[in-house]
């Protein structure tokens, strides 16, 4: 999952990208609203966090922005102005959902789910595949009553590979879905989280298809 | 001091009754002159009748006493008049009982008038008798007669004046009706509605006082406007560092990675003393809002200057900056030190944090030529200008700051420059680089040569 954080405060910015990374989303940070064009412009993003006291162009503006050239992406928007009636102009601007600074992390993280949940039309947060419940939110897989822990990356790539059952995704896409920009990766990461899943979970999960990617085949 | 109505009531009232004083004393003389006359000419009839009597019959006559005309009804007490008939040569020839002993002098022809002892005489006399007649009359008798005509004058006045008072008490306090329906009005409004007034149906004397507060009522909306909207960034930008901390402190409770947690704790900290530093310069603002001035005295620039410079020191070393005073010595101003000093701490604050990292800051307090202030000048990256018209703005901060600034910093100093009667000007800094700070001081608060 990979999240677009505009954000002009570099300590509040710096707190929701370590906060998110910690539980496996790839965060890009934006510190203004020219920063967010390109980068939306240039990658394709699961959600927008997006704060409206932005210097040059304000957030409202950049919200405008991205419902105009008829972007869906869900958009939660951060704010310290959190008055009803800021809330519903922004609901109202093309906003899916609103947080109020001080925030509560763990709020923040569960709403970036759900939006995510809800735009990829889920209806809840586990995924059931093949005999195993896979819940994101607690990094866990079960196997009847037997519990699988794995770590936040780990969670994520099966989480990734989980959404596009039958479609192979290459190892770039995997890296740009799991990692942010500013992350250092391995060369070979991918492949390591591959292998620790195959061991966890079986060999026959995912799937290799060389020279493309990788794939967890659709039920039949 | 009581009512409106009460004022009026009594005002009209004591004028009612000065009048009602003065008809009644102007009557009671009227008809103690009336009343005069006709006792006058009353007397002279009857001591005319005495002197053509019969002298056989004076005696009989003398001891019947004239009661006075007295058919008005009323029952006061008939008073006799007393009589006193002389021969020519002093020799009483008849007199009522009871007639005072007076030593007058007679007088033989003509009528002549004397108070005397409480009592009115009449002398008159007829040469070609012999006789001269005295009558006497108690002088209370006149005075009675005048009081009871007087009295009948006030009377229904008297009785008129409380049905007065009542019927000018509830006239008043109609025509105050409209004035009593704009207080109930006013006292009705809901305490947050600072709507005006409106003039309409208003009493033309009212309408100065209702328009002045009108007036007031528009100033305080203005001011409790720029209040509101003060509080309301203030708390948003109290927020800010808030959420910053409790996102720092939520990573740094879950993160597995040592250092990542580290690193959340140093950011929890450094978001506190953002906090700290915004409290203070929201505290330096509010106080700079209070309408007590501070207590001024002389003031070295210069030295100021250098107090500040000294001061800042450390935070300018940590960006490897240098800092640089340039003055001509002593630079005294008349002015509160304690507001000097804010100015040039937030204005050095500033040049350091968001000047470039191993630049240059100069300070100058200069007195030369006619030009008398303080610049403060630094060669970093500068102001947007599309920025330079809202550098003075609370809560502004320009577009790429990585800084911990409150955006409170240039209008605190714009509010003292404006206290001080200054003028505050934004210009390029060091060699047309960064910003520069230029503060001109009025010529008020120059020392006397």
């Amino acid at each position: 999952m990979r999240v677009l954080l505009v954000e002009d405060d570099r300590l509040i910015g710096s707190g929701v990208e370590d906060g998110l990374a910690e539980v496996g989303m790839a965060v890009d940070w934006a510190y203004d609203g020219r920063q967010a064009q390109l980068a939306m412009a240039t990658t394709p993003y699961d959600l927008v966090i997006l704060d409206l006291g932005l210097p040059h162009i304000s957030g409202t503006e950049l919200l405008d922005w991205i419902r105009k050239r008829g972007d869906h992406t869900p958009v939660l928007v951060m704010t310290a102005r959190d008055a009803v009636a800021d809330r519903v102009s922004g609901l109202g601007a093309g906003a899916d959902d609103y947080v109020g600074k001080p925030f509560d992390l763990t709020e923040l993280i569960a709403r970036c789910r759900a939006l995510v949940r809800r735009s990829q039309g889920r209806g809840t947060d586990t995924i059931e595949y093949g005999g195993l419940i896979v819940d994101p939110q607690r990094l866990t897989v079960m196997r009847g009553s037997e519990r699988i822990g794995l770590t936040s990356r780990e969670c994520a790539l099966l989480v990734e590979l989980l959404g596009s059952q039958g479609r192979p995704l290459s190892r770039a896409r995997l890296q740009d879905s799991l990692y942010g920009w500013n992350e250092e990766i391995e060369s070979n990461a991918i492949e390591v989280h591959v292998s620790n899943l195959r061991k966890k979970l079986g060999s026959a999960l995912i799937r290799t298809i060389r020279g493309i990617g990788y794939v967890i085949e659709a039920p039949t | 001091m009581g009512s409106i109505r009460q004022r009026l009531t009594l005002i009209v009232l004591s004028g009612v009754a000065a009048v009602w004083l003065y008809s009644l004393y102007s009557s009671y003389r009227q008809a103690a002159h009336e009343v005069g006359e006709w006792d006058k000419a009353r007397v002279e009839q009857v001591a005319r009748a005495l002197l053509v009597l019969d002298l056989d019959d004076l005696p009989v006559f003398a001891k019947a006493s004239v009661p006075p005309r007295d058919d008005d009804g009323d029952n006061d007490q008939p008073m006799p008049l007393l009589y006193e008939i002389m021969a020519t040569d002093g020799r009483v020839l008849a007199a009522s009982p009871g007639v005072p002993a007076f030593a007058l002098p007679g007088r033989a022809a003509g009528g002549q008038s004397a108070e005397r002892a409480r009592w009115y005489v009449y002398t008159t006399g007829d040469p070609a008798r012999g006789r001269i007649v005295r009558i006497f009359e108690q002088c209370s008798h006149r005075s009675a007669v005048s009081a009871v005509s007087a009295k009948r004058v006030a009377r229904p006045l008297l009785f008129a004046l409380p049905v007065l008072a009542v019927l000018i008490w509830i006239a008043i306090g109609r025509s105050l009706t409209p004035l009593r329906i704009l207080s109930k009005a006013i006292e009705e409004r809901s305490s947050d509605s600072l709507e005006t007034i409106e003039i309409k149906n208003i009493p033309d004397e009212v309408v100065p006082l209702v328009s002045a507060l009108n007036m007031l009522l528009r100033r305080l909306r203005q001011s409790l406007d720029r209040e509101r909207a003060f509080t309301s960034d203030a708390a948003h930008e109290l927020k800010t560092p808030l959420a910053a901390i409790k996102v720092q402190a939520q990573v740094a409770l879950t993160a597995r990675d040592p250092q990542r947690q580290r690193r959340a704790m140093q950011r929890v900290v450094d978001a506190v003393d953002r906090s700290a530093h915004l409290a203070d310069q929201l505290l330096a603002l509010a106080r700079l809002e209070e309408s007590t001035p501070l207590p001024s005295s002389w003031v070295d620039l210069a030295q100021t200057a250098q107090a500040c410079l000294a001061e800042q020191h450390a935070n300018a070393q940590r960006k490897q900056m240098s800092l640089v005073l340039r003055s001509g010595g002593q630079v005294m101003v008349q002015a509160p030190p304690a507001l000097v000093r804010i100015l040039f701490d937030n204005l050095v604050d500033n040049a350091i944090k968001y000047g470039r990292a191993g630049g240059r800051i100069e300070i100058a307090a200069c007195n030369e030529a006619g030009a008398f202030g303080l610049e403060v000048k630094d060669d970093g990256p500068g102001v947007d200008p599309q920025d330079m018209s809202r550098l003075n703005d609370r809560f502004f901060r320009g577009a790429d700051h990585t800084e911990k600034g409150s955006g409170l910093g240039l209008s605190i100093v714009a509010r003292i420059v404006t206290q001080l009667g200054g003028k505050l000007e934004y210009a390029a800094g060091i060699e047309g680089r960064g910003l520069g700070v230029r503060i001109r001081l009025p010529a008020s608060i120059r020392p006397p040569r």
